[in-house]
């Protein structure tokens, strides 16, 4: 019970957690030229926190009519919904952030991205802590379970928020121009997870077709070793991942890498993020 | 240029869309599998290889279980006193376990594909 | 915005608790792997037990085990002997060696054994979910110290880091409390090796800074007091002139508003520059602010009748720690200020109140006032506010308030320019602190 808590919470948590100091980091990198009342200090943190811990506590509480849903596969509907939505806010992010330091009207765009950082976080949170709670709820209402559950469910939480913080701090204590490049290869690979992660459940739930398994190196790397679960946690890593979904994920990447050659005054903003 | 920033999504979205139909219409053999005291009944699911199979996963325990395998790349939440479905295959011959990732000591099965 | 403390604190228990706790897990899991060993081998005990078992002797009633145990002993296909609770198919198919089984409702470790002398298959199981619990609770109880004691190390850190970043704190708070005119150098007895470099630093800045400005205000001084002679010297050449010719020609009489004017000017850059910090700390006294104002109010009155100009003086005596020539030269600026500036005719209030902890002389006139964006500047050097009438801009070289604000800055008192209660016109508001 105990370990299986730890692999539980952590998974979830540690996503949560890189997710949320990227984006931290992101609000830290450019607080400068934004806003400095609302958004850029961190109380779009807090707000998402506060809402996603909200909306995860109502899914949970609404998971038997929502799975029931769509001929019982209304939770991959849902969880792929919200993996979408996270996707199209991140690209919409990642084509804002570089803009934010040259535009003009950096107040709005300061705003904007923080709607968008709050939504990912939002969204992230409703998926990663319904499941927490669905599984705590069950399991640690039994008594011989509690001690185990919630001990594991600490220590798993305790590891995850710890990487967030080390990793977090790791990034803003880097030169501007490396903290930046970083995190944003960080939101390439969580943007590519997340539309990886949709089309699976959109697999799964029969929505999508099925397409024949792109490699298999369960034997090199098992999902179900420790270090798969990190890798998973981080990076999505799937040890016989489908075409489909490679190709999804690849496309994330690219669509965040080339959000921001969009606009074509990035060769001097780029300079100016060094400077920052 | 902006166009092709939203063509990918958009693709998604209609693929989406244009599949879900055809895949509700399509008809797949449905298994069912038992979830009572933790334990999976059968504890061994044999399907034949190259199809789709409809696994209708019936909880009988008051508390979730969440079926889930790496091999098959599934995991799927089962409230307490309830049912769900997941989608396996078409899978090549050979074994593929699954276990409860709620109750993994006790809640332990495989997908045999013949 | 980026908090030292915050890093120093977050950080270290961030790397504290990542590594505990994933030893806390390697432990765990190697303790785990430790304890299904030894139940292992216990099964294999068992399992040796009971192939010796005379199943003849033994009814199956002496056969109990408890609840977590249960075997099978086969000879051929046929079951000859098997503890209450084992089911009548094998456990376990025939083939020796540990292996998982699902039956009566659990599931189970079993090991089967062969035992060739008496051609009988002995299988043992053991309910895994009881063996697990059981090893579980022993291990877990050797991780909650570990989660426990989280709570007391985030404070004891917090705590260290505190404690660590006090000399920083405390030198920003010595450069926070530092007056503006306190160019003392900064003591730093309680000094760190990695604070060191920053005192002397700043220490060195504060030297030189001290040097400028006592290089600049001496030269004024010097360079007024140098003035007084010729200037004296000149008032005389002027009064002889005056002797000689005729004195109703307007140059003569613009010539001797100018030099009435410089003499002036150079009376009130010496008193600047006299109220010096430490010749303040000499003369301190204590002074009643209400007959002093009323004094000088008298000593000026004939310049109000003059302009016909009512004043009017409200309060009671209020006494403050002060340097009278000081504080005179504060108030008759400012007096001089609202006759000045206020028209003939107009209405001036002076005031001495006690607001308990600070003693307010205010002196408001009804006179044209000062625009908003003007209010912060008045107290410039050599800066005069533009009046649109000429006819109100009157004589003077714009240090007046500069002094008020120089000697009220010397008894650290607080000085403000506000809207007078009446229609239009200024007020001026020092507030000193009460005598203790």
């Amino acid at each position: 019970m105990f370990l299986n808590s730890v692999i539980l919470v952590l998974q979830e948590m540690i996503e949560a957690a890189l997710l949320i100091s990227v984006l931290l980091v992101f609000t830290h990198l450019f607080q400068r030229s934004w806003d400095k009342s609302f958004v850029l200090r961190t109380s779009w943190v807090a707000l998402s926190i506060a809402v996603g811990v909200l909306g995860a506590a109502l899914y949970s509480y609404y998971t038997p009519q929502i799975s029931e849903m769509f001929d019982y596969v209304g939770q991959e509907i849902l969880n792929a919904s919200l993996h979408l939505l996270s996707l199209l806010l991140v690209c919409l992010l990642a084509f804002i952030v570089p803009s934010a330091q040259l535009a003009k009207n950096t107040m709005g765009r300061a705003r904007f991205a923080a709607f968008c950082m709050t939504g990912i976080v939002m969204f992230s949170i409703v998926r990663e802590g319904s499941e927490i709670i669905q599984y705590v709820g069950g399991i640690a209402g039994q008594e011989e379970n509690f001690t185990p559950v919630v001990l594991g469910g600490f220590i798993g939480a305790g590891i995850g928020v710890s990487t967030g913080v080390l990793l977090f701090y790791g990034l803003i204590n880097l030169s501007a121009n490396w903290s930046f490049r970083i995190s944003l290869a960080l939101l390439c690979l969580i943007a590519g997870n997340m539309g990886s992660q949709a089309v699976l459940l959109l697999t799964q739930a029969d929505w999508l077709p099925f397409t024949p398994i792109a490699w298999d190196s369960s034997s090199a790397l098992p999902e179900n070793s420790i270090v798969g679960h990190l890798m998973y946690a981080l990076v999505g890593y799937e040890a016989t991942p489908s075409i489909l979904q490679v190709s999804i994920y690849l496309l994330g990447i690219v669509l965040i890498v080339i959000s921001p050659l969009f606009r074509k005054a990035w060769p001097q903003q780029q300079s100016l993020v060094g400077k920052a | 240029m902006k166009k092709y920033f939203l063509t990918p999504l958009t693709t998604l979205t209609m693929t989406v869309l244009l599949f879900s139909p055809i895949a509700g219409w399509a008809a797949t053999a449905e298994i069912e599998l038992i979830i009572k005291d933790h334990l999976f009944f059968p504890a061994t699911l044999e399907i034949p290889a190259g199809q789709k199979v409809r696994v209708r996963i019936i909880n009988q325990d008051p508390t979730p279980e969440e079926f889930e395998s790496f091999e098959l790349n599934r995991e799927k939440l089962v409230v307490g006193n309830g049912q769900t479905v997941v989608f396996i295959g078409p899978l090549e011959p050979g074994e593929y376990p699954f276990f409860g990732e709620f109750y993994p000591k006790t809640a332990q099965g495989v997908v045999v594909v013949k | 915005m980026r908090s030292i403390r915050l890093f120093l604190i977050s950080s270290i228990l961030a790397t504290l608790i990542l590594f505990n706790f994933v030893a806390a897990l390697q432990g765990y899991q190697s303790s785990m792997r430790e304890a299904d060993t030894l139940f292992d081998n216990q099964m294999l005990d068992l399992a040796r037990l009971v192939s010796n078992l005379d199943v003849s002797s033994a009814s199956s009633k002496d056969l109990r085990l408890g609840n977590n145990l249960s075997f099978q002993i086969w000879n051929e296909s046929r079951l000859i002997a098997a503890s209450h609770n084992a089911p009548v198919e094998p456990l376990q198919s025939f083939v020796p060696g540990f292996e998982y089984a699902n039956f009566d409702g659990y599931r189970w470790r079993t090991f089967t054994r062969y035992e060739v002398p008496l051609d009988r298959w002995v299988i043992v199981a053991e309910r895994t979910d009881l063996r697990f619990v059981l090893a579980e609770n022993v291990v877990l109880q050797s991780i909650l110290p570990l989660l426990l004691g989280i709570p007391i190390v985030g404070l004891l850190i917090w705590i260290i880091v505190s404690h660590g970043l006090r000399p920083l704190q405390q030198l920003s708070s010595a450069l926070r409390n530092k007056g503006a005119n306190d160019l003392s150098p900064i003591l730093s007895a309680d000094s760190r090796i990695e604070l060191d470099q920053v005192i002397e630093s700043i220490n060195g800045f504060i030297q030189r800074l001290d040097r400028v400005m006592e290089r600049e205000k001496r030269f004024s001084a010097d360079a007024a007091h140098e003035l007084r002679t010729p200037m004296s010297a000149l008032k005389v050449q002027l009064h002889n002139l005056s002797e000689e010719i005729d004195t109703k020609h307007e140059s003569f009489h613009q010539l001797q508003e100018g030099v009435d004017r410089m003499q002036h000017l150079i009376e009130q850059l010496l008193s600047l520059y006299r109220a010096t910090p430490e010749q303040f700390a000499k003369n301190c006294e204590t002074i009643d602010l209400y007959g002093i104002t009323q004094d000088q109010l008298a000593s000026l009155y004939p310049s109000f009748e003059e302009k016909e100009q009512s004043i009017e003086l409200i309060g009671d005596s209020i006494e403050i720690e002060a340097d009278k020539f000081a504080l005179e030269t504060l108030i008759s600026n400012l007096l001089g200020n609202a006759n000045k500036y206020t028209q003939r005719g107009g209405n001036i209030v002076v005031s001495v109140e006690d607001l308990g902890s600070e003693v307010c002389l205010r002196v408001e006139d009804n006179g044209p006032g000062i625009a908003d964006a003007e209010k912060s500047r008045v107290f410039d050097r050599f800066y005069r506010v533009d009046s649109n009438d000429g006819a109100a801009r009157a004589p003077g070289c714009g240090l007046g308030l500069t002094i008020v604000s120089h000697v009220a800055d010397l008894h650290q008192a607080r000085v403000e320019v506000k809207d007078s209660s009446f229609a239009s016109g200024s007020a001026f508001c020092i507030y000193f602190k009460k005598k203790s």
